[in-house]
């Protein structure tokens, strides 16, 4: 675009003189706005104290009351420490997990539990959690021998995408538990019922034991009493069933289909890594679309070995990890079979991680050298991550020695 | 502290610390690090850019902010962007060009507009003409102003600051008689009918404030941008652009650190002589490049607060905080095209009266102005086939969520979601609600709390003209109210946006590696 005949263009806003002095005053203007405005400090700040409030970076808090649920499991009332700076409970959605830090004789590790009480509760100032005793567990053998009404506990705020989400969800929920992937759902269930949730839920529940069931008689009751909202079925894979209105066996396909309306229902899934790969593969019959199935992350894999494409040959060796972290740089044994966090939590380097399943990038790290193996389930990387090397060490297992530089604490 | 943290505690000195690695920290750190100063960027989220990042839900990476970034432009034709990521820092990212400039629907009643803008200067111009006949010579003019006031901080930047005000009279006269006017005074002074003015107007929410108050040359000099070199989106999210930065700092031996909240910006008899995080880290440094806002840095960093004078909370009170935002993140398991979506960029508009539609942001309302984006348009495989990605932006004014109760927040936010889903919905003739299959939805509250913004402010200071960047570039190193202390990013001199930020955090480095340079000339 040429400026018309050669003739250049003149813009006049009130007239030339006006126009060039308004431009000549711009910078006293503003030397006087700035001088004649307030000398007081900002001390208010509403949006972060809604932040604050909603996802705080740390929760301490006390257990208040110990509940026998099952003869595995126990229920754990926490409330706000009086003793510290919590002086109340972030809010939630159900089916959210609060991150626990454990300090096990020394070793400080997290644990992701799932919030069983219902947001209401929190507002009252306590949350629930419940806990299965697991065999030879090396930390729930420590929390049922140290975990005392009294002991304090620090917390994350609360964490996670399971949840019921309107925008997205049908109103008829179906949710699949096996063992204490329950807990979960009694959030939900409790929501429902005291209108937090708009929606229906039938809970098909898979237990290995009859008298093992966790909140069976609670469930019961509030079937009974809101019998339009809740539906629980109880599959259990004992040898013999005499619970009333119980299956017996797995959490099959018939059984899927014999108490929801498969097509018109958002199926919700949680429990142990066994039983996702049992019942996807039993949805796998629907063809549901990914957006009806929500799949709760199921914390580090267990047996690492069992994933088909792990490398073999180095399941007994154990590598070193050359670890930078802040100004401190350690080397540091990591078994090829337990995920570097692992690794970098027995040499008490303090690192920061929340969900322990690849999903959540709390403990994302960089990758200065060597390779790990990342399961495809748990691989949420981000592209550019995958590019530049960073990696989740929760979802990350070393196959060669390694040098990574992990973040710190808050 | 535990023995592990103190350990881990870093105690070094550094010639310079840069607080944050939003895109003016990040810019500033590549930067001081390639010209071979000890440079230490600490960052309290766990991740690079600030808002320039992505997030992972399901099968989809979601683009946290960027909706199109300016001052890119073709290989064939360098913005100042695309000269410092590939000449000057040689980062390693992917740019593409977005399809189109945007299409603007406009829905008020007897008012309805529904056009489509392509980029390049004459069919920007032409588009508007078919739209609105007689409008060119007005709307030729705005152009010709746009090149003379790009033209005129072209000179001044080749003047080093010391234009000959001469030259400045005779050959940038235009950029001084409107410099001090806004977007409204001038285009009505170049007579652009009222209709051509919406189109025109359309990317205001890029900068936030009503053309009314909006100065008429950072307008100008955007609108210009983009019709010249289009608009540039990183194939991999803006997490693409910002770990690529990561990379190439510790390539150049710089450091940064995240997960490292500044607490204390150490300060005695005026001077900068350190800082102290909440990690126990107490590093000396003489200089700091602050990316967090001036807002923020003087109120709560300054140690010990008797070091912060009176000016500089005068400075930060004078202005006009900015806004924050409300998105919409969609994953949806249809394609753009079957979802009849065949744009990249929507101006949803109720009103092109931008002082009604900010009016709407200043109450806790489904607001009257919306800007979205649908990413597969720019990058066909950013989600997986058969799937695509929108998202919903909306500003506000934080006053209007300070209210908002813990247990109110999701239903609020859902509700005001659906109310944008359903404008959108409307807008575009499609039908979303059966494809939904990730949603997330970021607030006020979701920029607090991922980027400890002051109120979740992501806007800098309004642009007014007496706050635009004329006066702010001429007061500069006036403004330096504690020796060693810079500021970078979009609170600084160059206001807001992803291009504004990353520049300016080069020009605070430049400044600070001048003064390291004098510093040793003198020693």
């Amino acid at each position: 675009m040429s400026k018309e005949n050669g003739e250049k263009l003149n813009v006049t806003v009130r007239s030339n003189t006006k126009d060039l002095f308004a431009f000549t005053k711009l910078v006293p203007n503003r030397k006087k706005r700035i001088e004649k405005a307030s000398s007081e400090p900002i001390r208010e700040d509403p949006i972060n104290d809604l932040a604050w409030k909603l996802h705080p970076e740390r929760q301490f808090l006390k257990i208040d009351e110990i509940k026998e649920e099952t003869k595995s499991t126990k229920t754990f009332k926490l409330i706000p420490d009086p003793d510290s700076v919590t002086k109340e409970l972030a809010y939630f959605r159900p089916g959210q997990y609060i991150s626990l830090k454990v300090d096990l004789e020394g070793v400080r590790i997290t644990r992701p539990y799932s919030i069983a009480s219902s947001p209401k509760n929190a507002l009252k100032g306590f949350y629930e959690i419940t806990i299965r005793k697991e065999e030879n567990g090396f930390l729930t053998d420590f929390i049922w021998d140290n975990w005392k009404v009294g002991t304090k506990v620090e917390s994350s705020g609360p964490e996670g995408f399971f949840y019921y989400e309107r925008l997205r969800d049908l109103t008829q929920i179906v949710g699949i538990a096996g063992g204490s992937g329950i807990t979960p759902f009694r959030s939900m269930v409790k929501a429902i019922i005291d209108g937090t949730i708009d929606a229906k839920l039938t809970l098909l529940y898979g237990s290995s034991e009859e008298d093992d069931i966790i909140y069976y008689d609670e469930f019961k009751e509030l079937e009974k009493k809101y019998s339009k909202k809740i539906k629980v079925v109880h599959v259990l894979s004992c040898e013999k069933v005499t619970l009333e209105g119980s299956e017996l066996g797995f959490l099959t396909s018939d059984i899927i289909e014999k108490y929801c309306d498969v097509n018109n229902s958002s199926f919700f899934i949680c429990g142990p890594q066994v039983m996702y790969n049992f019942v996807e593969k039993e949805l796998e019959k629907f063809n549901l679309s990914h957006k009806r199935v929500r799949r709760e992350a199921f914390g580090e894999i267990k047996e690492i070995l069992s994933n088909p494409d792990f490398p073999q040959d180095v399941a007994d060796k154990v590598f070193k990890i050359k670890t930078h972290i802040g100004s401190l740089i350690k080397e540091i044994p990591a078994k090829a079979t337990e995920s570097v966090l692992v690794a970098l939590e027995r040499a008490n380097l303090n690192p920061p991680s929340k969900c322990r399943s690849g999903e959540c990038g709390f403990c994302r790290s960089l990758l200065i050298s060597g390779d790990v193996y990342i399961s495809p389930v748990s691989d949420w990387r981000k592209a550019g991550d995958k590019k530049f090397n960073y990696f989740h060490p929760c979802a990350s297992y070393p196959i060669t020695d390694l040098e990574v530089k992990i973040p710190r604490i808050l | 502290m535990s023995d592990e943290n103190i350990e881990q505690a870093i105690s070094e000195t550094y010639d310079v610390v840069v607080i944050g690695a939003g895109n003016g920290g990040l810019s500033a750190t590549a930067f001081l690090a390639q010209k071979g100063v000890k440079v230490l960027c600490l960052e309290q989220h766990n991740l690079p850019g600030g808002v320039a990042t992505s997030f992972v839900r399901g099968r989809f990476e979601f683009e946290t902010s960027l909706h199109e970034l300016a001052s890119y432009g073709p290989q064939s034709n360098k913005g100042s962007i695309r000269t410092m990521f590939e000449d000057k820092l040689n980062l390693d990212t992917e740019f593409v060009q977005v399809p189109e400039a945007f299409r603007l629907i406009l829905t008020e009643p007897g008012e309805e507009m529904d056009v489509t803008m392509p980029f390049g200067v004459d069919n920007f111009i032409d588009t508007i003409e078919k739209e609105v006949p007689g409008s060119k010579e007005s709307v030729e003019k705005f152009f010709l102003v746009a090149k003379e006031i790009r033209d005129a901080f072209s000179y001044i930047g080749k003047s080093k600051g010391k234009p000959d005000q001469n030259i400045l009279f005779k050959e940038y006269s235009n950029f001084l008689k409107t410099a001090a006017y806004s977007v409204t005074e001038v285009e009505n002074a170049l007579e652009i009918p009222e209709k051509a003015q919406k189109i025109l107007n359309a990317y205001w929410a890029y900068l936030g404030l009503p053309m009314s108050r909006m100065n008429f040359t950072l307008f100008a000099s955007m609108v210009l941008v983009y019709a010249e070199k289009g608009g540039w989106i990183p194939k991999n999210r803006s997490h693409g652009f910002t770990s690529a930065f990561d990379a190439k700092i510790r390539e150049f031996g710089g450091r940064i650190e995240y997960h490292t909240r500044v607490d204390k910006i150490l300060v005695e008899g005026g001077k900068v002589v350190g800082v102290e995080t909440t990690n126990g880290d107490k590093i000396k440094t003489n200089y700091i490049i602050s990316n967090a806002s001036p807002t923020l840095t003087y109120n709560k960093l300054i140690y010990p607060q008797s070091e912060v004078p009176e000016i500089a909370y005068k400075d930060v009170n004078a202005r006009i905080h900015g806004l924050t935002g409300f998105v919409v993140y969609v994953g949806l398991d249809a394609t753009a095209k079957e979802l009849g979506l065949h744009e990249y960029g929507y101006f949803i508009m109720e009103t092109m009266d931008t002082d009604e539609a900010y009016d709407s942001w200043t109450k806790l309302q489904a607001p009257k102005g919306l800007a979205c984006v649908v990413l597969n348009n720019a990058v066909p495989d950013c989600s997986p086939p058969g799937t695509c990605m929108l998202d919903i932006t909306t500003l506000y004014r934080p006053e209007a969520w300070k209210d908002v109760k813990p247990e109110e927040y999701v239903d609020i936010k859902n509700k005001l979601a659906e109310e944008l889903i359903i404008k959108f919905e409307k807008a575009t003739g499609t039908s979303l609600r059966n494809h939904i299959e990730e949603i997330e939805i970021a607030t006020p509250a979701t920029f607090a709390r991922y980027l400890k913004l002051y109120n979740g402010i992501f806007y800098g200071y309004e642009p007014e003209s007496w706050d635009s960047i004329i006066p702010r570039l001429n007061m500069m190193g006036k403004d330096v109210y504690i020796e060693g202390l810079e500021f970078a990013g979009g609170f600084n001199r160059r206001a807001h946006g992803y291009s504004s930020s990353l520049s300016d955090g080069l020009i605070s480095a430049q400044i600070t590696l001048g003064k390291l340079l004098q510093e040793d000339g003198k020693a």
